[in-house]
């Protein structure tokens, strides 16, 4: 224990002067008298004392304590499919993979009994899977029995698989979260102690703590490779960063959100501003291999098993379920090598990606789920829907991919994740709600960088998650999650000082020196004040007869507007910050030989101080409009 | 479910109703905590929110009251509060008001009942100059004031003849004399001795008594008897208590600033709680919260409180036993016991009379032997002998929470008496 039984004075090492408070952050908000410094929000409150010379071994070990007693505190309450037979839920989804994965041989991992939760995941969740299983056997084999473990529902099962997913948020998510804090303060000269408010903002983000803890999912590992690879990229080691991309591609499919805008950047990085070949043909190769390593231990073993004989023999399986090996079938020998290698293959990209499935899976808020509560979509055959949806997932990931890949600059890389997974969050095909975690996050981790945790930044920030934690709550209310739900996210509002909590941010001294345009603050407050509406109205009113579903489909009406603000808003902040439109308006402004007013703008734009502007919903349209034009 | 025969009904708006009662009753913590910040010179008002912050937030109390169930939290506000009202004269009189419904809330308070009965006789019914002058006013105020509460509180049952049934519930002298978890006092210390003389005893010629061997307590409740030790009767355990409180009462008379009588409060609970009968390993906060408050009165203090902090909440794991309470427990009091054992270390003034260093060395040793301890205990024996021996590891536990406990008593005791 890190206790110091020190008589009288504390050893005192000399460090670097952290300043107290960077104005960049408007961390304290100064009284008129400029000699008192008071904290802006309650976070920066609870942080006061060590904002002086307290170490980062003191602070990290604490920090790290706390956010790990709310996420157990969190795993006390129910999880999803919590006795609800035959099906269960998530959390019997991820036990029934551990059964099948120390059960079977690797060959029929992608192939057992698929109608009760088949796997439909990549194969790292499926090593995953194995390992916690082995393990977990060694402490009850019962818990993990084929076949008759199913629907098992236990005590100490419960406390072992809430603990496998601390343990391995441990030693992923969080690592990478820290890591990339310190990179970003670096970057950007944050101070030691601005970066860890920061860091605690984002590990006590409610979404996914709820989510992973609560709903049971292994979420955090996914978005830990995907923090992992960004702080790669942030140190210039695109190599790495690919690695960690594949693995967290491999891991959860969803990382797919983030992968146009990651291939642009990296893109960008070997063309300008000059061309890098070399660093092309390295990314290119060890992503091959990334991916060649992580299918290995499958194909491999398929192999072996055909080799063996206990390979799944072809008439067992129905060849309509899996139609892409149905179109390669023909062209191939059955005695051939390649013929168990392709139906692995061909397999698991199917059972990954399942087309077969509609355009939307209960209610999310996304475009498709808010378009057909006004127009019936699935009167539509389904591959015309599928082409629709790509094509406006293209379009609203274009501007994104196409100012990262113009200016690859690392500050921008938050800002084009974000958006490009906005984009894929509400256009594209087979979405679900707790997705809205992928656009998060590097929405989130934004807080750490340069003046994230000033008011604007903050304000905006606040509100996607609010919102986000908000939509999940017809979920989370299924899992009888109601009272952490409330618990972490007003939690969250009062650390970060937003509303319903405090309307500091919005109303005041600090909110007038701020900047905020009107427009913005009257788009938030709005939001809110309709967010807790819905929450009385759906507490306290009797759904209205022959509607069952009508306060889930207002949430997901709401939710939609409030995620095309978020993605308007990232979007327009990517254009402002590229300098695309200052190159737009100096071009404009050399033509018309008038230089003064745009100059100015042009230094404020620069000037890291106050970088951000506001950019109310309407602006951003029109700057996007620009864009296309 | 407030039906009486409905025992061991459980439904979940029950417990939801019955936390949560536990949680508003809080605020009684709170608001005693706010005033004791709000009393203080300007001088100490770090220390005095550290060491108020550091209350709220007692894992004790989270494991106590908010896994166990108990109303500590709401108790504790009470003796705070009047431990506050007893520190300005204006106030006095609610202060020795306030002890007496506490009294009536919960009788374990009995025990710190001779520290207030002392400071309230020499300040408040005695005259600050001459303590053969009596003040009459006072006294009468105060007796009135107490005779109502206690009317009020056994007046029902007095009236319902019934207060005998009512005292025999109160004071349970047929219990044995360590409760089922040996708490960490003097008696689990004897005990252990007795224990270890059991292998021994054959080999150096001391008599075992047979009939106790088979009815050793081995976790359950019920009369405990030695082995080899001789017993201990509960008029024994009386008269030591009492000792070592007169010890402490005598300095209390002569000096009755606020401080002594803090310092007295705690030396109570210490000698109810080290050589009390039947005494709970709940109530270590009878010295723990106390002591908190005069904590950072200096380092020499600080020192005496590191291996109580350790020692009494690590007497407390015990009482949460399942696989999931544990890292809640255990991590929290870790958490607890970094962050406030650094911000004392940080905001306790130098003392003005020298310390022994040597012992904050043995006050360290001793704080790290708790990790291996707690990792034996909740994980490795299970693991090494199964279900066997389950005594094992509630005896250690007990006895090194014992080591600690009369370590800072001892400690404090000392400081206490040359200040």
């Amino acid at each position: 224990m890190a206790v110091s039984s020190t008589p009288h004075k504390l050893r005192k090492k000399k460090k670097e002067a952290s300043q107290p408070a960077t104005s960049s952050n408007e961390m304290a908000s100064s009284d008129s008298k400029a000699i008192v410094q008071s904290p802006a929000f309650p976070l920066v409150a609870f942080f006061w004392p060590a904002r002086k010379n307290t170490s980062q071994w003191v602070i990290l070990p604490l920090v790290l304590m706390v956010v790990g007693l709310f996420r157990w505190c969190t795993g006390l309450w129910g999880y999803s499919g919590f006795q609800t037979p035959p099906m269960h839920g998530d959390y019997e989804a991820q036990r029934h993979w551990m059964e099948v994965t120390t059960h079977l041989p690797i060959s029929q991992w992608y192939f057992y009994d698929l109608e009760y939760w088949g796997l439909d995941y990549p194969p790292l969740t499926a090593y995953h899977s194995w390992l916690l299983g082995k393990i977990g056997s060694m402490v009850n084999p019962s818990w993990f029995a084929l076949d008759s473990s199913r629907g098992i529902e236990q005590q100490l099962l419960k406390v072992y698989m809430r603990a496998t997913v601390i343990v391995s948020e441990y030693l992923t998510y969080i690592p990478a979260a820290i890591i990339l804090s310190r990179r970003l303060a670096q970057l950007r000269g944050v101070s030691k102690w601005e970066s860890s408010i920061a860091l605690v903002a984002i590990l006590m983000q409610p979404a996914t703590i709820l989510i992973d803890h609560g709903h049971f999912q292994y979420n955090t590992i996914m978005l830990g490779f995907v923090l992992a690879s960004m702080s790669c990229m942030l140190s210039d080691h695109p190599i790495w960063a690919c690695t960690f991309f594949v693995a967290a591609l491999c891991y959860k499919q969803m990382a797919l959100y983030f992968a146009p805008a990651i291939f642009a950047y990296l893109l960008g990085v070997c063309l300008l501003p000059r061309l890098h070949i070399g660093r092309f043909i390295g990314i290119a190769s060890i992503t091959l291999l990334s991916f060649a390593l992580i299918f290995a231990p499958q194909l491999l073993g398929s192999l072996y098993d055909t080799h063996r004989g206990t390979s799944q023999p072809l008439s067992t399986i129905d060849r309509h379920v899996n139609p892409l090996f149905a179109l390669v079938l023909p062209y191939i020998d059955p005695q051939s090598l390649f013929y168990p290698l392709l139906l692995q293959l061909t397999q698991t990209i199917h059972r990954v990606f399942p087309f077969v499935r509609g355009l939307f899976e209960g209610k999310v808020a996304n475009m498709w789920c808010a378009i057909h509560t006004i127009h019936k979509l699935h009167t539509y055959p389904i591959p015309l829907l599928q082409r629709v949806s790509l094509f406006a997932t293209l379009m609203s990931i274009l501007p994104a991919c196409m100012i990262i890949s113009l200016f690859p600059q690392k500050e921008l890389l938050p800002w084009a994740l974000a958006s490009s997974a906005w984009g894929f969050f509400l256009c594209s095909f087979q979405v679900h709600e707790k997705s809205d975690l992928l656009p998060l996050l590097p929405l989130t981790i934004l807080l750490a960088g340069d003046g994230g945790l000033g008011v604007e930044m903050r304000a905006w920030i606040g509100w996607a998650n609010m919102l986000g934690v908000w939509t999940l709550f017809p979920l989370l209310k299924r899992d009888e999650l109601r009272v952490p739900y409330y618990v972490l996210s007003l939690l969250w509002a009062y650390l970060m000082g937003l509303p319903p909590t405090s309307l500091d941010l919005y109303i005041g001294k600090q909110a007038s020196k701020s900047g905020m345009r009107l427009s913005t603050k009257a788009l938030h407050l709005t939001f809110y004040a309709v967010m807790a509406a819905w929450h009385l109205l759906e507490a306290f009113v009797e759904m209205p007869k022959g509607k069952p579903d009508l306060w889930v489909v207002l949430n997901v009406l709401i939710g939609v507007a409030g995620f095309s603000i978020c993605y308007l808003w990232c979007t327009w902040q990517l254009i402002l910050r590229s300098g695309v439109m200052e190159e737009w308006f100096g071009f404009r402004a050399q033509m018309q030989a008038k230089g003064t007013e745009q100059k100015e703008e042009k230094k404020a734009l620069l000037s890291p101080g106050n970088g951000t502007r506001a950019t109310p919903p309407r602006e951003a349209k029109s700057g996007k409009r620009q864009k296309k034009s | 479910m407030l039906k009486i025969e409905n025992l061991g009904y459980d439904s979940w708006q029950t417990i939801c109703f019955q936390r949560s009662t536990v949680i508003v009753a809080d605020l009684a913590l709170a608001y005693a905590l706010y005033r004791y910040v709000q009393t203080p010179p300007a001088s100490s008002q770090k220390a005095t929110h550290a060491v108020a912050t550091s209350i709220l937030l007692s894992p004790a109390l989270l494991i106590i009251d908010h896994i166990h169930f108990q109303y500590n939290g709401f108790l504790y506000g009470i003796l705070v509060l009047s431990l506050v009202c007893a520190r300005k004269q204006s106030t006095i009189l609610v202060g020795g008001l306030l002890f007496a419904i506490l009294l009536c809330l919960k009788h374990i308070y009995l025990y710190l009942a001779p520290a207030y009965f002392v400071y309230l006789l020499r300040a408040c019914c005695l005259s600050q100059k001459s303590i053969f002058r009596i003040r009459f006013g006072n006294s009468v105020k105060l007796g009135l004031g107490i005779l109502a509460v206690f009317g009020a509180a056994f007046g029902p049952f007095w009236y319902w003849d019934q207060i005998d049934q009512v005292l025999s519930q109160l004071f349970p002298f047929s219990r044995g004399l360590c409760h089922a978890y040996w708490a960490p006092n003097v008696w689990a210390m004897y005990s252990f001795t007795d224990r270890v003389l059991l292998f021994v005893a054959p080999k150096i010629g001391l008599g075992v008594d047979q009939s106790a061997l088979n009815s050793v307590t081995r976790g359950l409740v019920g009369d405990s008897s030695f082995a080899v030790l001789p017993n201990v009767s509960p008029k024994t355990t009386f008269a030591i208590t009492l000792l070592f409180q007169t010890l402490c009462l005598m300095k209390l008379f002569f000096q009755p600033t606020w401080e002594i009588f803090v310092g007295t409060v705690t030396l109570c609970g210490y000698a109810s709680f080290l050589f009390g009968w039947h005494v709970h390993e709940k109530a270590i906060l009878l010295v723990l919260i106390p002591f908190s408050l005069l904590a950072l009165k200096d380092r020499r203090f600080l020192s005496a409180f590191r291996p109580l902090a350790v020692a009494g909440h690590v007497s407390l794991f015990p009482l949460l036993f399942t696989a999931a309470e544990f890292p809640v427990k255990t991590l929290y009091t870790i958490f607890w016991l970094i962050l406030f054992l650094l911000v004392f270390d940080r905001l306790a003034p130098v003392s003005s009379q020298p310390r022994v260093f040597v012992l904050d060395r043995f006050s360290l040793l001793y704080i790290t032997v708790s990790i291996p301890l707690i990792i034996y205990c909740s994980l490795l024996h299970e693991l090494v002998f199964g279900k066997k021996y389950e005594f094992i590891p509630l005896m250690f536990t007990s006895s090194y929470s014992a080591v600690g406990v009369v370590g800072s008593w001892i400690g404090f005791s000392v400081v206490y008496f040359t200040s």
